[in-house]
């Protein structure tokens, strides 16, 4: 978790050898953006030239660009967990940012670094200005804690937190005593400062070990007396390794250290087909390189795989080479076995290659990367996409998967029923989806709760949820059952639905179920159907009943229950009259012999309900949409010539009428149009 | 779980089994090798699954297939010939099972042998006290390496009282842990009477070998192994609560535990399964999931309760007139439930008999089918098939809580042969696993906002450096297109005036954070240049006031402060007295 390269310190030389030239020309007729010319002789149009046609960066701005890039590289890819900070050095140590978040990021270090400024010219050279403040100060910020370190702390688990840290020191050493006497003032301090953390001033975290790198910059062509060093163990506390580079290279130096600093790999995406500015209709081929977490390339490798690497010319470390895949439709959405995902940045952000890639991405396109195969044939063996403006690269499984052939759900358990409620479960999903909350309520019911009670798996296993399609009233019923806060006004109405079938089925009305298709069910039948609607609805209310209106509902659908099932020989008046003539019941009864009337009347259920429906009122909003959308589900396909009309526009009757007219004349253009109207309702 | 099945059909292996005279090793390994076949076709048939036969050379008689009867068949026409190989035969495996490779698959390897040692320079002793001693780093044997991903099983048949089989397994055992293998050897129990008559035991007359090694006994092992690596997960899935929306579900490939370092620094990771349970929470958009990393991906397979099954199918044979109903348990909570539901079913069920007797045809295609036998396992509705359905249709995901702070989804994933199924993924440990979903424990439903509050995917993160427009100079080229981008605008300056300030203070503002206080000279020369060219070519004088007032804003070190901002010239005088201009050139 506290690895050492969360912490990482770069401590920069702001002493008057800096403000001199790196020595590394930029030609003033090169930026113009003619070809680059030797020295002084650019004769160009505007006649001026001699002196100032070519200027150079100073060493402090070679120690800040490169050092800027390299915690640009560092944020990209671990945004809010691995810090970097900056100390200037000069009579004394400026601290440009702290370990906070608020101030771990690009913009707080530019505007610091404005204030900073180039060291002065003019300024006398005297021991007071020195890198070792810079140092000193490095190595009390490494004591300080970080955000995470604090919240381990805060946590009161009694152990030791692992504090160790990295700093990066640009400076000019004159000779490797020079250097010397750098390291062992390093060490001394940090000792002196391992022992402020101990027992009795308890100053700060201990140190457990530091890595200093130590980069000794010189103008360009400018020989040093200071000699490279690998890591050597200085103490046990101690690391350091000395890079003497010239100043236009210390990019180079750091991109390269970088790589081991964070254990990033390069991968460098290769056919890129990009149009050209001047030549909209060619197009060539461009590679875009790009750091990420090393991971993304092992992870993805089996022992047979190997991916192929190259080394770029003027770099020093492997890149491994992807072909571009010209994605084919596949938008993000594409479900890719993944096995690790990782953050990306270009290693030349501004490059024209770089932006043209990284803007194809964030547009929400992804790109399929292959290999080669040991075979000839290829592989996809990763993919880059973008999300919420993050690009990553995600490793795939290039490996044959047993996963590859998928039993076929219709061969397994329950895969030849037809009649699932696929599209009620769909709605109920749609109804679910979720949200990312900025809190979250403990208490807000959770899905369980959300999922209705009573929820046949098939159309065939319930009476209630096959009427719901027919009858105009019983979704809305349904819905007034389940609420959990009923109230009486609801009660009222479920009683007056309740008492709507007991009147129908006491009429012998036929349910309206469409697979009978109209055929006259026998009168045992007609009796069964009943029976089965109210055991059921006493299961939904039963399963529902949170209030005493619910209890109430399933007192009286009990009692009818029971009228009807002996209404067969004689009604039990008693119950009956309970349940008729409670007070929000709407009229008596009027029992008529079961059996008199069979399937031919069955529509006056549906009548009286649509009479009820126009006096129920108050739905809410969701039940309007929901109901709406589950009878949209259930209609047949609306005319064509609506669904190819934008909303809110007046679908055009026979658009191909008038074409078809001037073509053919008069011949049979009556009679087309109907058929083609026909051929649609059908 | 692809899995390579190994016969060693070395000449030993013709040897009849001591007291069985009807049986060889050979042909018992062969019945094993068919019990296994047996095992894993009930089992669903999902393992990919090759044979080999191996002598001094290791031959691939049936490569990776669902298709068992090609192995059926082709286990029963192998041949031995000569003397057995270990080591040539797992060299070989590494190259069959070279296609599956990588982390996601866990690779089986069942050798049936009777743990013959081999002869010579090529027997497993020379291979232990040579090669694996100093040759181990050698590039030939880099198959060493990657065998120790496998899982190897041995059947090894033989007799505890044989003491060419007991220093067999000893040996085998040797190879494994000396080469850090993953193995086990799959062997009879001793019988007691072979552990006290060591001395007097006559192998052939011994009657306790009887039970000592035979076809249960092969079987038996059979059953270990696949107890040992072929067992599905067997998991609880709920959605929702009312009872159907529940159901034991298999979970294939097995999940593996995943080992899950301790939070604290240095102590032991801890070791976790998933839940017994495992509970939708809610449900996400497929294309707001994307293609996040997945520590392992399972099939979510309906159980099947298989005894159950076949009893009722014998039971129910002899009903004939009434659809025959399931047996119910009346003590069973949801016995209400069950009962209604079976009744709507019949009540559904009975109409086109109904109709049949009344004779009349026109309504013989009717919707419901009518089935005179008992369900079938796949005529018996089930969740899994409902809810890959659903997902299916609204091209969704279900996010599933698979243990504390451990979350999968389930989706619906269609196959190349455009076959679809349930499919898990189990996402690592954590809530916050996917950058673009967020805090997984923060997901809630649209009506958890706070009033006014609107949500949606994806969770945006800070701004990376690649969507600012951050200015780099390391490469000179990127410093030129920087330039040049001010100077195209500075010669459309009239109209271009805004842009050009725009560029103009992003290339001072960098400069001044990098100490490059040399551009701006650079920068206040060349725009001098373009003024006194311009000029020279006529152009509008608004032009060549805004360039020499630029020049002259970027030389002043007033203006070398990070709040100061260079403003184009005001439209003051001097632009009265250019008004005329455009007048003379009409």
């Amino acid at each position: 978790m506290f690895e050492q390269n969360q912490k990482t310190i770069f401590v920069l030389d702001h002493t008057r050898y800096f403000s001199i030239a790196s020595e590394d020309y930029i030609s003033m007729d090169f930026l113009k953006g003619k070809p680059s010319v030797d020295t002084g002789t650019g004769a160009g149009v505007g006649g001026a030239s001699g002196l100032g046609t070519q200027f150079s960066k100073s060493l402090w701005t070679c120690a800040c660009e490169s050092s800027i890039e390299y915690c640009r590289v560092v944020w990209d890819l671990f945004p809010g967990k691995k810090h970097v900070r900056f100390i200037v050095s000069d009579t004394a140590a400026h601290i440009v940012n702290t370990w906070s978040t608020s101030t771990q990021n690009m913009s707080h270090v530019m505007n610091a670094m404005v204030m900073v400024g180039v060291p002065s010219r003019s300024m006398p050279q005297s021991s007071d200005y020195s890198v070792i403040h810079g140092l000193r100060a490095a190595i009390e910020a490494l004591a300080e804690p970080t955000d995470e370190q604090l919240a381990t702390i805060a946590s009161g688990e009694p152990v030791h937190i692992p504090n160790e840290g990295r700093v990066i020191c640009i400076t000019s050493a004159r000779d490797n005593t020079s250097m010397k006497s750098l390291e062992d003032i390093f060490n001394t301090v940090l000792i002196q400062q391992n022992a402020l953390a101990g027992p009795p001033a308890k100053k700060g975290l201990a140190i457990d070990h530091c890595h200093l790198v130590i980069l000794n910059i010189v103008p360009l062509g400018v020989e040093s007396l200071v000699t490279n060093r690998g890591l050597l163990n200085i103490s046990p506390l101690l690391d350091v390794e000395i890079h003497t580079v010239s100043a236009p290279d210390i990019s180079h130096k750091l991109t390269h250290l970088i790589l081991d600093h964070y254990n990033l790999a390069s991968t460098t995406v290769t056919n890129i087909p990009m149009k050209e500015e001047q030549n909209a209709n060619s197009s060539a081929n461009y590679d875009v390189e790009i750091l990420h977490s090393r991971s993304a390339h092992s992870i993805a490798c089996g022992p047979d795989f190997s991916l192929p690497t190259s080394i770029k010319p003027g770099a020093t470390y492997e890149t491994v080479t992807l072909k571009w895949c010209t994605p084919r439709g596949c938008g993000s959405a594409d479900l890719q076995p993944c096995l690790g995902q990782f953050l990306v940045t270009p290693v030349d952000v501004t490059s024209r290659p770089s932006s043209c890639l990284i803007n194809f991405l964030l547009n929400g396109r992804s790109v399929l990367l292959e290999m080669p195969r040991k075979a000839g044939s290829k592989a996809t063996s990763h993919m880059l996409s973008a999300r919420g403006g993050e690009i990553f690269i995600h490793s795939l499984c290039i490996t044959r998967s047993c996963m590859d052939e998928a039993p076929a759900i219709g061969d397994g358990p329950g895969g030849r029923v037809t009649d699932y409620r696929t599209t009620e479960l769909g709605q109920l999903m749609k109804m679910s989806r979720m949200v990312p909350l900025k809190a979250k309520d403990p208490t807000a019911p959770g899905l369980p709760r959300r999922m209705p009670r009573y929820f046949p798996l098939t159309n065939g296993s319930s009476i209630l949820f096959h009427l719901q399609r027919h009858i105009s009233w019983m979704p809305h019923f349904l819905h007034l059952l389940v609420k959990e806060d009923m109230d009486k006004q609801e009660e009222v109405r479920c009683q007056q639905h309740i008492h709507e079938l007991y009147k129908s089925a006491s009429r012998g009305d036929m349910l309206p179920f469409t697979h009978t298709n109209g055929a006259r069910l026998k009168l045992s039948k007609a009796k069964d159907q009943y029976r089965l609607l109210y055991r059921e609805l006493e299961q939904l209310i039963h399963l529902n009943a949170t209030t005493v209106h619910h209890k109430n509902l399933l007192e009286s659908l009990q009692s009818l229950r029971a009228a009807y099932g002996e209404a067969k020989s004689e009604p039990n008046s008693s119950l009956l009259r309970s349940y008729t003539e409670s007070p929000h019941s709407p009229e008596r009864l009027e029992p008529i012999p079961s059996g008199g009337s069979s399937g031919s009347n069955s529509n006056s259920l549906l009548k009286a309900s649509k009479r009820r429906m126009s006096s129920c009122g108050q739905r809410s909003l969701l039940d309007i949409i929901s109901s709406a959308e589950r009878s949209q589900a259930n209609k047949r396909l609306d005319f064509s010539g609506r669904l190819c009309t934008p909303l809110g526009q007046v679908a055009k009757l026979y658009p191909d009428f008038g074409n078809k007219e001037k073509d053919s004349l008069l011949a049979g253009t009556t009679a087309a149009p109907n058929v083609k109207e026909e051929s649609i309702r059908s | 779980m692809p899995t390579l099945i190994a016969l060693d059909a070395s000449l030993s292996m013709l040897r009849p089994v001591p007291g069985r005279n009807d049986h060889t090793y050979l042909s018992l390994a062969i019945k094993g090798i068919q019990h296994l076949l047996d095992n894993l076709t009930a089992a669903g048939k999902l393992e990919h699954l090759a044979l080999l036969s191996y002598t001094t050379t290791a031959e691939l008689k049936v490569d990776f297939t669902r298709d068992y009867d090609q192995i059926r068949q082709a286990v029963k026409k192998v041949e031995p010939v000569d003397k057995a190989c270990l080591l040539t035969m797992l060299k070989t495996s590494v190259s069959i099972m070279a296609t599956w490779g990588g982390a996601p698959n866990i690779l089986q390897l069942v050798v049936f042998t009777d743990c013959g040692l081999g002869f010579g320079s090529t027997s497993i002793s020379s291979f232990l006290d040579t090669t694996l001693a100093d040759k181990e780093e050698e590039p030939e044997f880099a198959w060493l390496t990657t065998l120790t991903n496998y899982n190897l099983n041995f059947i090894c048949l033989g007799l505890h009282g044989d003491h060419y089989f007991t220093r067999g397994l000893a040996v085998y055992q040797q190879l494994l842990d000396k080469a850090g293998l993953k193995g086990q050897l799959f062997m009879p129990k001793p019988t007691k009477a072979a552990d006290t008559t060591d001395g007097t035991s006559n192998p052939i007359s011994n009657s306790s070998h009887k039970s000592e090694l035979g076809r249960t006994v092969v079987f038996e092992l059979v059953e270990r192994l696949c107890e040992a690596s072929y067992k599905s997960t067997e998991v609880v899935l709920k959605c929702g609560s009312y009872f159907r929306m529940e159901a034991p579900v298999l979970l294939w490939p097995p999940t593996s535990p995943y080992e899950q370092p301790s939070p604290v620094f240095g102590r032991d990771p801890t070791i976790r399964h998933i839940d017994q349970k495992i509970e939708v929470c809610g449900f996400l958009a497929l294309s707001d999931i994307g293609s996040p990393a997945t520590l392992s991906r399972h099939w979510v397979l309906p159980k099947v309760e298989r005894e159950k099954n076949a009893s009722r199918r014998s039971g129910g044979g002899g009903v004939t007139t009434k659809p025959p109903k399931l047996t119910l348990d009346a003590n069973n909570p949801n016995f209400e439930l069950e009962k209604l539901e079976n009744d709507i079913r019949d009540f559904y069920a009975k109409d086109p008999k109904d109709t049949e007797e009344s004779g009349d045809d026109a309504d013989v295609t009717i919707v419901m089918k009518h089935s005179s036998g008992p369900p079938t396992e796949q005529q018996k509705e089930n969740i899994c098939v409902l809810l890959h359905g659903a997902l299916k249709l609204e091209n969704m995901a279900a996010l599933v809580l698979v243990g504390e702070k451990w979350y999968g989804f389930i989706y619906a994933y269609t196959d190349n042969k455009k076959k679809s199924n349930l499919m898990l993924n189990v996402l690592p440990p954590g809530t916050n696993v996917i950058p673009w979903i967020g805090d997984l424990e923060l997901l809630g439903f649209a009506e958890d906002l706070a009033p006014g509050e609107t949500a949606s995917f994806p969770v945006r993160a800070d701004r990376r450096s690649y969507s600012q427009s951050s200015v780099v100079w390391i490469r000179q080229a990127s410093l030129q297109s920087d330039v040049q981008k001010v100077l195209r605008h500075a010669k459309k300056m009239p109209d271009k005036t805004q842009h050009f300030y725009k560029e103009l203070n992003r290339i001072r503002r960098a400069a001044l954070a990098l100490g490059f206080v040399e551009l701006l000279e650079a920068l206040a020369m060349l725009l001098e240049k373009e003024c006194a060219h311009l000029t020279m070519n006529g152009a509008s004088s608004e032009c060549t006031l805004q360039l020499q007032h630029a020049a002259t804003e970027l030389r002043k070190t007033s203006n070398r402060d990070i709040k100061s901002t260079i403003v184009p010239l005001q439209k003051g005088a001097p632009e009265a007295g250019s008004a005329p201009a455009p007048g003379y050139m009409y």
